[in-house]
């Protein structure tokens, strides 16, 4: 009985660690000088959840995500994530003098890094391509590596920076599509920053919508007769449209 | 798994699209193809070879002012088996490489000090700039001054030839590393030792080879300046030493070398480019 009463310390600690969110933000502030960016902004993301947040150009987005990844200061309010986050930027950031297996394994310190490598390459379906160069890929394949090398980190927290956008209409379906099982596979939560409304709706567990540095509008598309129209999302964004008429 | 495939042969598809319509805009091609247009590149110069031989010959011009191609081949087997030339080259050769060394060195290390530091660039970079702006040949007086004619003053002139562009370069190309990939490995959590081996040095390499490239250039010019003063050996003690006896043909045979030397170091550098900047769209064959 003693030693049941005693558990180590530890074990508790590991089985909340599950449950703990991905991450959460408290009243963050960011700001360039004088002009305000983000301004008390609170947000909570549980593991396995993805979250899209929109928003106008310039409405702070790309600000929080910023702040999100440690690459910016903030000026006061907390950001509490239980590990560092990866980050997929809307250019794929391939470093053109390596080849795709020592960009995805970029950072890891693990000594079989280059099976790791392998192993996420394959999961994004260029598992035969781990010793090929940057340039010869398309968009959607450098893309596709660049998920690869977030993801084999084992994120908790994982940044999308705009990454389709750049991409054409059709591999776009297709990395949503691999973007959707990637994290249903790896669980982390996820916070993709986009302008195009028809992603969030095919992506997001929940929608939010930033308007001057504060989350203005939130919907969870999961719960019971939830479906959100496109006209109503735009309407949230400013744009007046005839969907929403 | 086979959507993938579907991508990857739509790309390759969009490539040869965009190469099929991508031939520079052509000049006057005439019809004589590749091998034809290499060939023409070669004949002026064999031309002018045959030429200057067929005048040496006929006595049009003095074989003491420019002696016939055939008599400076004469010369240089004979030179190369009885003669001091073989050991001359390689004390010129040396001479080089260590000033070569010593001044790379200097310029790569103080390039990366500056590249990195804005403390090390404000201390440093306005005096190697001022410094540069003397042409390095200039020194030469005060080299002898401060090391006399031996091979001091010679390895000092080509380090003090190569420092600069090296330096110039090895700054210019670690400032131009794009700070969206230093970002990028930030985010992945590299440390700074990482982020230089793995971001920064490849980064600047191209960047650097030039400066190579420019310095193997200055090496050779540094080298010809400082063996024609009190040397004892290497190609320009042979080229001052025939002067004396007006020997012309051994002095065209040392101008030649030089030449050789100055197209050796550019394959020399051409191949590391292409080795090292494989990955390089400007440089690297196909890959």
């Amino acid at each position: 009985m003693i030693p049941l009463v005693s558990a180590p310390p530890s074990s508790p600690a590991i089985s909340s660690a599950i449950d703990l969110p991905a991450v959460v933000v408290s009243n963050l502030r960011r700001a360039y000088g004088d002009r305000v960016v983000i301004q008390n902004l609170n947000l909570r993301i549980e593991r396995g959840e993805f979250v899209v947040l929109l928003g106008e150009s310039g409405c702070g987005k790309t600000t929080l995500l910023r702040a999100l990844a440690g690459l910016d200061p903030t000026q006061g309010g907390r950001i509490v994530a239980p590990r560092r986050p990866a980050v997929v930027f809307q250019e794929h950031r391939l470093l053109p003098w390596d080849n795709l297996w020592r960009n995805v394994s970029l950072g890891l310190t693990a000594p079989n890094a280059q099976a790791l490598a392998a192993a996420a390459l394959a999961e994004v379906g260029l598992g035969e391509r781990v010793g090929d160069w940057p340039r010869n890929l398309s968009g959607g394949q450098a893309q596709r590596v660049a998920l690869a090398r977030a993801l084999v980190q084992e994120p908790q927290l994982l940044l999308l920076d705009e990454p389709f956008a750049a991409l054409d209409a059709l591999t776009r379906i297709r990395m949503h599509v691999l973007v959707r099982e990637l994290v249903a596979r790896h669980r982390p939560g996820v916070l993709l920053v986009t302008h195009d409304v028809d992603e969030a709706i095919a992506l997001a567990d929940r929608i939010l919508v930033m308007r001057q540095g504060a989350i203005a509008f939130e919907h969870r598309a999961h719960t019971a007769g939830s479906a959100i129209s496109r006209g109503d999302l735009l309407a949230e964004l400013g744009v007046a449209s005839h969907a929403a008429a | 798994m086979s959507n993938f495939e579907q991508t990857a042969s739509a790309s390759e598809f969009d490539h040869v699209g965009i190469t099929d319509t991508s031939p520079p805009a052509d000049r006057w091609v005439p019809g004589i193809g590749k091998r034809g247009l290499w060939l023409l590149s070669w004949l002026a110069p064999v031309v002018l070879i045959i030429v200057w031989e067929i005048a040496a010959k006929a006595g049009w011009v003095s074989p003491q002012v420019l002696p016939a191609p055939s008599k400076v081949l004469n010369t240089a087997i004979k030179l190369a088996t009885t003669g001091t030339l073989l050991h001359d080259l390689r004390v010129s050769l040396l001479r080089a490489a260590a000033g070569f060394v010593l001044g790379g060195s200097i310029g790569f290390t103080l390039g990366v000090l500056v590249g990195f530091s804005r403390i090390a660039e404000a201390a440093i970079d306005r005096s190697i700039q001022m410094i540069r702006a003397i042409p390095f040949l200039a020194l030469l007086p005060l080299v002898i001054v401060w090391l006399g004619v031996g091979e001091a003053q010679k390895i000092f002139l080509v380090a003090l030839g190569v420092t600069f562009p090296i330096y110039i370069n090895t700054t210019l190309g670690i400032r131009q590393v794009d700070p969206k990939l230093i970002e990028l490995g930030r985010v992945q959590g590299i440390g700074p030792f990482e982020l230089i081996r793995r971001i920064v040095l490849p980064g600047a390499l191209p960047s650097i080879l030039t400066g190579v490239r420019y310095a193997l250039a200055t090496a050779w010019l540094a080298l010809v300046v400082a063996e024609t003063i009190g040397a004892e050996s290497g190609i320009g003690f042979l080229a001052m030493d025939a002067r004396e006896f007006l020997r012309t043909d051994v002095i065209v045979l040392t101008i030649a070398i030089y030449a050789l030397i100055g197209v050796a170091a550019d394959v020399i550098a051409r191949f590391l480019e292409g080795r090292l900047l494989a990955w390089h769209p400007n440089y690297g064959g196909s890959r």
